[in-house]
This record gives structure tokens, sequence and C-alpha cells, in this order.
């Protein structure tokens, strides 16, 4: 029986040292089949060295095997005098271990085929001593987790972490890349510039994005300020008084949601045109905040849970409901109005539909999302591929800083009005 | 004289006196007899000005409607100069247009014209109690207080009327008509065909109700993995990030809400030029040597189906997780610690605990989230645009279509209105069911006032 150490859940020492040593093993075990047969990572490894022309990912190899082995050296040493300190160590290099062995799974084609070790190099050359490396590196890697009780959860949430910044990573490198078009063979630019978002603005360019912008800037505030007011003034009411019809009105309201909402966009659009309003951002505002009565739900739910006996004492102090509505709920509600500003503001923001319908081909009425959805048409992609990034990169910016800040305000908001 | 209870149209006019009876054709005259002048007045100008206004022109629009316009655009021999002259024929869809709007102001009126009676009732029975009624000012002093309904609904109320409710009669009134593209106004008229367009469109047979089947179809199988798969993605991830022993709680989430941060119309805009023939994930896979020949992954139905619902769970999954990480906080920890003591294993535990409580709480949130995902216009119009095309199908549909992208498409492509209004009845049909169904037995409509 093994000693006890404090901290230490040694339970999974063994199992974590036998998966260690295997990984070490694979080391020597075929790593990929190639013209001249099966190849362990040593000697590919030995290759590597004496080709001349060295690539730069060479090193991964290196790494991988120095991590193996220093990781299967700590488990010996742990195996015969566990402490904390020196499984946190090995926690620490079996967790680079198992990171090379997961880079090698990208980089194989890359590191072989410009050391001339393989011509047409797949994946589904590797050979079962990778595999067996990388099953057994990440199931070690757990086992030691484990031992240091220290929550696996973080091996899913980095694998799943890349994978969500993958995109944006890829459009904030887009954005910045000199080398023009769609089309380019690797992930990072060769060369970065700021000229991208300088095109944008420059005042002899084709894309008026400026205009757009600005267009954009005005219209998401006007939307912002007045659909906040009509829904706050809808939801009080709906919420804090009581009068006959309100249910009514209600299920009018939750009928008409239910209707696809641009279904009847082509009769707005003549109803606009009626009223000589077509075509222009006025026509936008006003149309959003005609709607925007249809957005109470989550509002009326959070001013719901603001007890009675507030409003009531307010009437027997001889306040009017007026003067409750703007110097008692407003006041207690500021998460919700939070929660409705951003809404709305991100909600006009980014409406494609019928600004794309209202404004057809005046360019210089568009909006951003009619604007960038307007350049990565397969005419436009190819040249405006970089431009549509930085495009992109600066409509995003201010609204992921105004989220990420106000984002305690989102949830408080969301969850004010979630009841069972 | 006794009071009668039960106010309502016919006990008004038969309990009433002599005014009340004038009301029903002279509005407000009830309120003028009992000191309400200027609020008898208003509604008097109201009545004014509505028949003013049917016998100008709205009559000829409520009459129009039934025909939808009889003269053809056309040449004309005008016998004066002795030329063929160009005329004008009738426009349908402008005589739908205005008869809605008649329709409209002449509902709007009736309302107007009960509301005056009820009013004037009252002021009568206040008068008949020896209460004095209240003058005009008083009156508007009441919308702060009181009456404060009038004040804050006006604006929304007009609003939805105007831009809401009257685009939405004029586009139900649409389904039944054949205003297709080879009825386009002002060259040619439109006319009412009865429930034709909803026969064609759902019985067999027909090239078009082969493509409403396939497409509805995909709608349900996508409403159902689009929901669920953002829905227990969600909760896993927010459990994972929640758990014990997790550091740099706030940053994880930063991480996830990234995609929620940014417009999805970017998002989803920069991803499909991704997962283009020649993006960057093909590119990529090639050179990782994970395949020799692009995959496609937007241009085969069958994987583009998968992309979206995949893609999907990229831009969804945040959002539930944001959601869902109040709710867990919410759940008692006593509950865990015994589970735990009882030898529960982590499974169990989300079994037996974590999931009916995250279930009762979030019930109405997977409801309409459901009904949102039968309508995402945004994730498929931008990430694939309904592509790729088929043969099969009626032109402009694509086998990633739902059924609000192929209406938006028979709407702004092939300007079949009659189809795209009958598709978004059917839509309203299916949501309104599933609504009614679902909702019933959802506690959280009824009890609005628990917390109060």
């Amino acid at each position: 029986m093994k000693k006890n150490v404090i901290g230490l859940n040694l339970k999974y020492l063994d199992y974590a040292v036998c998966g260690v040593f295997l990984m070490a093993i694979s080391v020597f075990l075929p790593y990929a089949a190639l013209s001249d047969g099966r190849k362990n990572l040593i000697s590919v490894m030995i290759d590597l060295i004496r080709s001349a022309n060295g690539h730069a990912l060479n090193l991964m190899v290196y790494l991988t095997v120095a991590a193996s082995f220093v990781s299967f050296v700590f488990g010996v040493i742990s195996f015969n005098a566990a402490s904390v300190r020196v499984v946190k160590a090995w926690q620490a290099v079996q967790a680079f271990a198992t990171a090379f062995w997961t880079f090698l799974l990208f980089a194989s084609k890359t590191i072989l085929e410009s050391a001339g070790i393989a011509g047409e190099f797949m994946n589904k050359q590797l050979s079962f001593g990778f595999w067996i490396a990388l099953i057994v590196s990440y199931t070690s890697l757990v086992l030691i987790m484990r031992m240091t009780k220290t929550n696996v959860g973080y091996i899913i949430l980095t694998i799943l972490g890349v994978i969500w910044m993958f995109p944006i990573l890829w459009i904030l490198l887009t954005a910045l890349r000199a080398e023009q078009g769609y089309y380019v063979g690797y992930f990072i630019p060769k060369k970065l510039t700021l000229q991208n978002f300088a095109n944008l603005f420059s005042n002899n360019s084709v894309i008026p994005f400026k205009k757009w912008w600005l267009n954009t800037f005005i219209v998401a505030t006007a939307s912002c300020v007045i659909n906040t007011l009509i829904i706050l003034a809808t939801s009080f009411t709906l919420s804090r008084t009581r009068f006959a019809g309100r249910k009514a009105f209600m299920n009018v309201l939750m009928i008409i949601g239910l209707f696809p909402g641009f279904m009847s966009l082509i009769a707005v659009y003549n109803i606009l045109k009626g009223l000589g309003l077509n075509q222009s951002l006025l026509a936008l505002i006003v149309v959003g905040a005609a709607g925007a009565a249809m957005g109470y739900h989550v509002t009326k739910g959070f001013f719901d849970t603001i007890p009675k006996a507030i409003d009531e004492a307010a009437i027997i102090d001889g306040a009017t409901r007026l003067q409750i509505f703007s110097h008692i709920t407003l006041p207690l509600s500021k998460p919700i109005i939070v929660y409705t500003v951003l809404g709305s503001f991100l909600a006009s923001w980014s409406d494609y539909i019928f600004p794309s319908m209202l404004f057809g081909d005046k360019q210089s009425s568009y909006t951003v999302a009619v604007g960038l959805y307007w350049l990565t048409d397969f005419r436009r992609i190819d040249k405006y591929y970089t431009q549509f990034a930085a495009g992109a990169v600066i409509v995003a910016v201010p609204i992921v800083i105004l989220f990420i800040w106000l984002q305690r305000y989102y949830v408080e908001g969301l969850s004010g009005s979630v009841k069972g | 004289m006794k009071e009668y209870k039960n106010r309502n149209l016919i006990t008004i006019f038969t309990k009433g006196d002599i005014f009340s009876k004038i009301s029903y054709i002279v509005c407000g005259a009830s309120n003028m007899r009992h000191g309400q002048i200027i609020k008898g007045l208003l509604f008097l100008c109201l009545e004014i000005s509505y028949i003013f206004f049917m016998i100008t022109k709205g009559a000829g629009m409520l009459q129009a409607l039934t025909t939808l316009g009889d003269n053809l655009q056309g040449m004309q021999f005008n016998e004066e100069i002795g030329i063929y002259e160009m005329h004008a024929g009738d426009n349908s869809m402008l005589i739908l247009l205005y008869g809605v709007v008649a329709l409209v102001i002449s509902l709007s009126f009736i309302a107007v014209w009960y509301f005056s009676i009820v009013s004037g009732e009252a002021a009568r029975k206040r008068a008949a109690e020896g209460k004095k009624n209240r003058g005009f000012i008083e009156d508007v002093k009441s919308l702060a207080n009181e009456n404060v309904r009038y004040l804050l609904l006006a604006i929304p109320v007009i609003g939805l009327l105007v831009f809401t409710v009257m685009p939405l009669i004029y586009m139900i009134l649409m389904a039944f008509t054949n205003y297709d593209q080879e009825h386009q106004p002002p060259g040619n008229l439109f006319d009412w065909v009865g429930i034709k367009n909803f026969i064609t469109l759902l019985s067999t047979g027909d090239r078009l109700s082969s493509t409403f089947w396939p497409v509805f179809g995909w709608t349900l199988i996508w409403c159902i993995f689009a929901t669920f798969t953002c829905y227990f993605g969600g909760i896993i991830l927010a459990m994972i990030i929640n758990s014990k022993g997790i550091r740099f709680k706030k940053v994880w989430r930063t991480i996830f809400i990234f995609t929620m941060a940014i417009p999805s119309f970017i998002s989803l805009r920069v991803v499909a030029t991704m997962l283009g023939e020649k993006g960057i994930f093909n590119v990529l896979l090639q050179k990782w040597g994970f395949t020799q020949t692009a995959l496609p992954f937007l241009s085969n139905a069958n994987w583009a189906r998968v992309s979206v619902i995949l893609v999907n769970v990229w831009i969804g999954v945040p959002v539930t997780m944001l959601m869902v990480s109040g709710i867990l906080m919410n759940i008692p920890g006593e509950l865990y610690e015994s589970a735990k003591i009882d030898g529960a294993g982590p499974i169990t535990i989300f079994r037996k605990i974590t999931f009916p409580y995250m279930w009762f709480v979030t019930t109405p949130y997977l409801i309409s989230n459901l009904i949102s995902n039968f309508n995402n216009f945004n994730t498929i119009y931008f990430l694939t645009g309904g592509e790729p095309h088929t043969l099969d199908y009626y032109k402009g549909a694509g086998q990633t279509d739902l059924l609000v992208t192929w209406l938006y498409k028979l709407t702004k492509d092939s300007n079949d209105y009659n189809l795209a209004a009958t598709i978004g009845i059917i839509i309203f049909v299916i949501s309104a069911i599933f609504t009614l169904v679902t909702f019933d037995g959802s506690g959280s409509l009824k009890n609005e006032e628990g917390f109060q």
C-alpha cells in the first residue's frame, strides 16, 4: 500500500505512469508509412536534422520527442516519491506533450514534405504509433489531472475555445492582410498592414463605407432611443396597470408575432411610398419604432417581479401613475433598461432584410449590414475580401466591447424574466 | 331611476335615456348633454370626418375590393385626335391596398363609436347619481394617472396598426388572389381566386407542392436539431464553466460570448466565405493532409445541411450558455452535496438533479426557441442563401431553404406574392398550433403575478 500525499489522489498514479510509459514507447513505434517503409519518430527526427532545408516546424518534432521523454522521467520520479510539486510539474509537461502530439496531426504533412522525406503525404499514412501516442497522451493528461484534483474541463474548454475563436481570428488576420484576394493558401498573412482600413475610409474608394457606417449609426442610435422608450412604456402599462382588454391586447400582440415579420414588407414598402418615405433612413426608424411594442415580453417579465406594494405605497402618497413609472419603476430596472437598449441597438445595427428591400440599388443609403453582404457577392468577393474583413472588424468591435462591458446586465435582465 | 348592471351595447340602448339612444347615431350627444362638451364635440368631429371620408373616397375603395379592378391597361382609340392612346388601367395592387386602408379606418371608427357610447353612458350615470362629471382639463390630467394607458399605449398602437396590422391584413388577403409573376400590376390585373393557392401548394402532384413538402420537412428537421443541439450544448458548456475548480470563469465565458456579440450577419457571412470551395477551411484541410480535394461544405445538399446545423451550434451555444449560467447558480447546493454522499456519479447527478431543474425553468425559452428556429431566416440566408439549387424544386428554392427563406425569395426574386402570402399563413398556423399546445401546459404565462 502506497503512502498518501495530501492534495494528491494517488489512485490514478499507476495508470498515469503506464500511460506516459506507453507514450514514450510509441516514439519508437512506426510513426508514418513513407515511401521507404514505416518509420518511427526518432528516425524521422534524424532525417530532419540531416536534411539541408530545415523548416521552422521541424522544431515541433523535436519538442514532441523531448516532451514525451521528460514526461516519462517525471512519471518515474513521482512513482518513487510523489509530491504535489513534482506532479504539478509533470502535469504541465504532459500538457505540453499532449499539445505537441496534437499539433503533429496538423503539421506532419508540411514537415515531411518540406524536408523531402515524403512526396505527397496524407494523414491516413500516419501509422499506429502516432495514433497510440495521441490517444495515450490525452488519457495520461486526464489521469494526472485527476491526481492533482484539477478540473478536466480545462481540456474541453481549451479545445472548444480554439474552435470558437478560429473564425474570429481569421477575420482579424484577413483584415490586416496585405495580400489581397479571397483565395490564399495559408492562415497567417505574409505581410500585415492597416491599408485595408484606410482604403475603406478613403474618399476615392468605390465603396461608400463611411456613408454606410454613418447611416447605420444614425438609424441604430435613433431606433435604440425610440424603441427603448416604446418598449418600456408598453411593458409598464401591461405589467403595472390593470384595465379591461389588457389580456386581449397581449393576445393580439402574440398572434401578430406569430406571422413571419417580413411577409408583409412589400405592403409596408407601399405604405411608405404613399407617405413619401421610401428609400430614406427615416423609414427604417419609423418602421422599427412601429413594431417595437411587440418585444415587450422580457421587459414586462422583469417589471412583474417588482413588488406591487411599492406602487401602492406611492399611490397612497399621492403619486400619479406616470410618476410611479418615471420615479419608481425605471430606477429599479437598470439591468432591464440596459438589456433593452442593447437589444434594440443590436437589432437595428444588424437588420438586413428590411433595409435591403427598402433601398434596392441605392448604395448611398445602405446600412453596413446590406453593404457588407453586397461586398461578399461572388462577383466582388475576390476584389474586396480583405476590405470586407476590415469592415466587419470595424462594425463588430464597438458592439463586442459594449456587449462584454454590459454582459452582467444582460444576464440579470434575462434571469429576471425567466421564471418557473 | 334604478341603475342596471351588465353595461353593453344592447342594455345601454334599452335602459339608457333618450340621449343615450341619440348617441348611437350622433356620437357624443350624451357626453354633451351631461356636461362634457369638448369630449362630446371631439367624438362628433371624428364621426363627421369619418362620414366625409367614406362619402368622398372610402366607399369607392371598399367597393373596388370586390373586383380588384376591371380595366386592363392598354391602347384605346381616341376619336377626337384620331390616334391610339395609352390609357392607364386599374392597378389591382393599389386597389387592394386602399381597400385595406379603408377597412382599417372603418374598424378604428367602430372602436371610437363604441367607446363614445360607453363614455356617454358613464357620464349619464354619474349625472344621475348626482356627481359632477369631469371636465375636459381633468380628463387630460387623468392621462397621467388612472388613464395612463391611453397616453403610453397610443403611439405603439398607432404604429402597430399602420405598419403591422394593416400590412398583415393586406398580405393575408393577397393569399387569396393570383398576384404572381404573370399578374403584375400595373400592366396586368389580378383577381380573387379563393383558396386555390393553398390547394396547389399543399396537394400532391404539382411542382409547387413537390417543392413545399421537402422544404417543410427540412424546416422541421432543422428546427429540432438546431434547437436541441444548442440547448444541450449550452447547458453542458455552462456546466463545465461553472463547475468547481475552473478558474478565470469570466475569461472563458468571454471567449464564447464573442460569437454572440458579433452581429450575426457578419459572423455568418465570414463563416460562409470560410466554408467555400476555396475558403480557408478547405485550404487548411488540404494543407494539413486530411483531404486531397475540396470538401463540398456548402455545395452538396447533405453536407450543406450538416454544416448549417454545426455553424448554428457555433452561434447558438453561447446564447444558451449565458442564459443557463444564471439558472445553474440558483440550483440549491445541498441537493448536490447529498447526492454525492449517496454515491451518485456526475451523469446521475445531471440526469436526476440538474436536468430536471433546468428543464422546468427553461421550457418557455425552449418553446420560443423552437418557433424562432422554425423561422430562422438569418442563419440560412447568410450562410447558404438556401443553396444548393436543385432542378426538382420550383425555381428559386434550394435544398437548405426553410419556409421563411423560400417565402423571402418568392417575394424578392420571383414576385410570386400570392405564394409567399400563402406560405406565411401556413407558417402562422403551424406556429399558432404549436404555441397553443405547448404553452397550455406551461405555467409561466398563467403565473403572471406570482412575483408581485
